[in-house]
């Protein structure tokens, strides 16, 4: 009986969603999903700069100098006149006809787990229904099935969250992301991080051959009870084991191996794990990944927060900046979205350890890239920044917008665990339309 | 006024009749298998579902190894299963696999993951995590019936406000049930919704900030729920804060502000109030047989963790929206467990024994996709655990040097991810098994107890080795066809190369999706 419901579900938003290709729906809705359809034909990529823990904007994007909540951080203009951002920031400040500064981002929850879980998601934590990540949307979307790199790779991932089958959500482990980890101490991006690599992407003690024959020995002895079990799990292993096999062809391998790029390219990203972790990601873009998320941890400064951000931005600045400059001089940054963000943002006021606690009533976040239109701040805050005072964004609008500028319809559904279909974005959600291209 | 108090009483008459039903002596798990079989049977015909055969002898042992200890059996206890020509001989076996200290150990790490899911995401938490654990295998040893178990670990005693406090953390070790209040930060709303959820199977914290979107249960019946848990104080900061009660408070402040709110049982009544803590209940409430959602909820958990989905699924998700697949069913077994005297192993032996838990999960009619109930047995997801200690006992890995840490590892690696009915692997855990050191090593002839013994026994054939790497790992016999196919491949390479190939056949066994998972 269940499963009947879930065919007919099926069924009908297959029809739904040729109906909406089709533009047969009318307004601004109807034209942003003919664009979509449009769009995908040309392939786009994501990259997601994840900021764990909640970054200042009071001392990166939206700066008070002058008041009590103002700090010891100074304003610099940017390259975009009447643009300011800061000091610790002053590569970034020089690509800045590519960013759209969000500084109106206005959500309720406060808690690092469900907040980074409603960021990523586009949706609060509900019970039984296992959302999936941004990353593990857009691979269901844009990935190429035959591609021997995966859809969604994650760098230098932190925390519960990021558990590969938390964030495949209920689209499944194919849609998983695979887990570059840094094998060196310093795992903080401010330190020097060791080499950033996919963990037993190779068995050195075996030769090619010999791991070959074994592989093929796996396939034609498994078979037998493949199909007499048919079932997620038996599924779930196959693909599995396939894309583990097709990451050992000889341009996926490449495709890891950042000794490729020459030592200059690897100094302006900054040695770290955060900034290798973004030329890791041009690179995963260049060869089709459709989303590349890379961590910088550190954020939840609620001591001593100045230091820690200064410390924060020396990584975050030429590698984001270099990023930036790099995808564009390779022509990539037309097809690829750079999303900048954090969980919340930190409180204005700053408490007696010299920190900010999580705020977030009103915060900051960044767009730049393919689908955006650079140069300019969307939205405004309180002179104190406590509140939003212009153009309001939530997480369903956030997530609409980063959909329409990846040539995504949100309003497209997926089936649930639960049987319950779940929209890309939140439907209470509309994009921001001055951010888009 | 009599008709209202038989009114009353009809919830109570319902258990205790439905228990006397089954029979007058304390019950029998042998004839509660066979109602519930009975009962199946009925539905399967009715539903036109034809159910799978029953499963064969080792796949029945490795089946109930997993569920009952927690890895698959010894090589020797597969022989000697298999050659055992008794009759009742499985149900021996599950007789003798509940009296195995390796019995207590699985159902801990089983209901600590449950209860004390913060370990995974918090640094304190964690290092609560083997206490409580050693508290779960103390009581589990000494057979404590569940609702007393449960009515401990809510009790624990506290020194009141004005005493020294009660450290929750002195010895890593030692046994320490006060882990469950502390790793929810002695916090009552984090109690409420943990205790609701784990033992009455009811999702309650959607109401904790406004009335819960799909079930009747209001924002304030949460409060008053927590209100309970009101009285624990920290002492300090953080989850291993000592701590203190004060057990006269009765009520606590609601989120919303205005009036506090009082302790009520979620049905609407209050307990009389005693000299102690409200805790103590609470606990009594909630263990009591009157109680519609403890048994039921205890029984559909246990149901679920050996069938792969519940009566009720998901299994801490009892609403109007989510009705169990056979209501009577999950009634009578909530009966008795409770006649029982909520015993565990009661519980397990029951279904066991049933031809149910008994058919084989091989797919044997299309029917049997159709059926809620099981029809055939569910592929089931291996616990991190699960997959670790079956590992080790197909390889004989000993871990060489930091005791427990390659464990460490591979229990985060391999961690449950969703539900146990829809078993995961990801590209991570496929690479660690191609390409990983552990798989590598047990996989070379000299590195590996298990290869060494079946390479270096005299008078071996290679038939017999093959046999010996299958029974090792996937606890049974290869098939006719397995055997040829595989003795050719080992006949393919020259001689001198014999213990390479049986290596491979051995890395072929260890990453096969037999091995991976529990059928």
């Amino acid at each position: 009986m269940l499963s009947e419901l879930r065919l007919g579900r099926r069924t009908w938003l297959r029809s739904a969603a040729a109906l909406a290709g089709a533009g047969a729906i009318p307004g601004w809705f109807g034209q942003l999903a003919a664009r979509a359809a449009i769009d995908r034909a040309r392939k786009r990529s994501c990259i997601l700069l994840w900021m764990a823990g909640g970054p200042s904007q009071l001392d990166t994007f939206d700066l008070k100098p002058g008041t009590d909540n103002g700090g010891p951080f100074r304003e610099i203009a940017a390259a975009t006149a009447g643009m300011r951002i800061s000091e610790h920031l002053p590569l970034l400040a020089q690509q800045s006809q590519h960013l759209a500064i969000v500084r109106s981002m206005q959500t309720k929850e406060g808690d690092h787990g469900r907040a980074t879980a409603h960021l990523h998601t586009g949706y609060l934590p509900q019970a039984s229904i296992r959302f999936p990540s941004l990353g593990a949307l857009v691979s269901n979307e844009l990935a190429d099935a035959q591609a021997d790199l995966p859809g969604f790779v994650s760098v230098g991932s932190q925390g519960a969250f990021t558990q590969p089958s938390v964030a495949a959500g209920f689209l499944g482990p194919r849609h998983a992301p695979l887990v570059v980890a840094s094998d060196g101490i310093g795992r903080r991006g401010g330190g020097e991080g060791g080499t950033l690599r996919v963990e037993d992407l190779t068995s050195p003690s075996i030769s090619e051959g010999r791991w070959q024959e074994r592989l093929n020995l796996l396939h034609e002895m498994e078979q037998p009870f493949l199909a007499s079990r048919p079932g997620p799990g038996t599924a779930s292993h196959i693909t599995a084991y396939d894309r583990a096999a097709r990451l050992r062809s000889p341009a996926a391998m490449r495709a890891f191996d950042l000794t490729e790029e020459s030592e200059a390219m690897r100094d302006r990203y900054g040695r770290g794990t955060f900034g290798q972790g973004c030329l890791l990601a041009r690179r995963l873009v260049e060869r089709g990944v459709p989303f590349v998320e890379v961590t910088l941890g550190g954020w939840d400064t609620h001591n001593n927060n100045f230091d820690q951000v200064r410390s924060l931005c020396g990584s975050l600045d030429p590698a984001w900046a270099t990023l930036l400059a790099d995808l564009s001089d390779r022509r990539l940054l037309d097809s690829t979205l750079v999303v900048w963000m954090g969980e919340f943002g930190r409180t204005p006021g700053i408490n007696p350890r010299s920190g900010r606690d999580h705020y977030p009533v009103a915060w900051s976040m960044v767009l730049g890239g393919g689908g955006i239109r650079g140069g300019q701040v969307i939205g405004r805050t309180s002179a104190s920044g406590m509140a939003v005072e212009d153009r309001p964004v939530h997480v369903p609008d956030l997530m609409a917008t980063i959909c329409v500028a990846l040539g995504l319809d949100p309003r497209k559904q997926n089936v649930s665990n639960v049987a319950r279909p779940i929209r890309l974005a939140d439907p209470a959600g509309e994009p921001v339309k001055e951010v888009l291209a | 006024m009599v008709l209202l108090r038989i009114l009353l009483l009809i919830p109570a008459l319902q258990v205790v009749l439905a228990s006397t039903s089954l029979t007058a002596a304390p019950p029998n798990s042998t004839t509660l298998a066979a109602r519930i079989d009975d009962r199946l049977s009925a539905r399967f015909k009715s539903e036109a579902i034809q159910p799978a055969p029953p499963a064969n002898d080792a796949e029945f042992l490795r089946r109930v190894s997993l569920d009952i200890t927690g890895r698959i059996p010894l090589a020797a206890d597969v022989y000697e299963f298999l050659a055992d020509e008794s009759a009742g001989k499985r149900a021996k076996l599950i007789d003798r696999l509940l009296e195995e200290p390796r019995f207590a150990i699985h159902f801990s790490n089983l209901w600590r993951a449950e209860l004390l899911p913060e370990a995974t995401t918090n640094q304190q938490a964690a290092e609560l995590e083997r206490g409580f654990e050693n508290w779960l295998i103390q009581r589990l040893r000494s057979r404590t019936s569940y609702d007393q178990l449960v009515r401990e670990l809510l009790t624990v005693p506290l020194p009141a406000s004005g005493q020294p406090a009660e450290p929750v953390l002195r010895d890593p070790a030692r046994a320490n049930p006060l882990a469950f209040l502390a790793a929810k930060d002695s916090k009552p709303e984090n109690i409420a919704a943990a205790v609701t959820r784990s033992f009455l199977g009811i999702r309650l914290e959607c109401a904790q900030c406004h009335d819960h979107p799909f079930a009747k249960w209001s924002q304030q019946q949460f409060w008053s729920q927590a209100a309970f848990f009101a009285g624990l104080e920290k002492r300090a900061n953080g989850l291993l804060a000592p701590l203190t009660e004060a057990i006269d408070r009765r009520e606590i402040a609601s989120p919303k502000g205005g009036d506090k709110i009082a302790a009520t049982f979620l049905v609407g009544s209050t307990p009389p109030w005693e000299r102690q803590s409200p805790r103590v209940a609470y606990a009594r409430w909630l263990t009591s047989p009157e109680n519609p959602y403890f048994a039921r909820a205890a029984v559909n958990r246990l149901w679920g963790q050996f069938f792969g989905v519940g009566i009720v699924d998901p299994v801490d998700d009892f609403h109007d929206n989510n009705p169990p697949s056979d209501p009577e069913l999950l009634d009578e077994l909530a009966a008795a467990f409770v006649a029982s005297g909520f015993d565990l192993r009661f519980m397990i032996r029951s279904i066991c024994q049933t031809e149910t838990y008994q058919r084989t999960s091989a797919r044997t009619h299309a029917s049997q996709d159709e059926s809620r109930l099981p029809a055939r047995m569910v592929v089931k997801a291996l616990t991190g655990e699960q997959f670790f200690d079956s590992f080790v006992v197909a390889t004989g890995h000993r871990d060489a040097g930091e005791q427990g840490n390659a464990r460490q590892q591979f229990l985060t690696r391999f961690a449950l991810a969703g539900p146990i009915s829809e078993p995961e692997t990801s590209v991570q855990q496929a690479l660690t098994l191609l390409n990983g050191r552990i798989v590598a090593q047990a996989a070379e002839a000299e590195q590996s107890p298990t290869l060494i013994a079946i390479t270096q026994t005299p008078h071996l054939t290679t038939s017999m080795k093959i046999e010996s790497l299958y029974v090792s790992t996937l606890s049974r016999l290869p098939s006719g066809p397995e055997t040829e196919k595989l003795l050719a491949y080992v006949a393919a390479a020259s001689p001198d190369r014999e213990s390479e190939r049986l290596g491979d056949i051995f890395w072929m066994l260890l990453n096969c999706v037999e091995f991976r998972v529990n059928h």
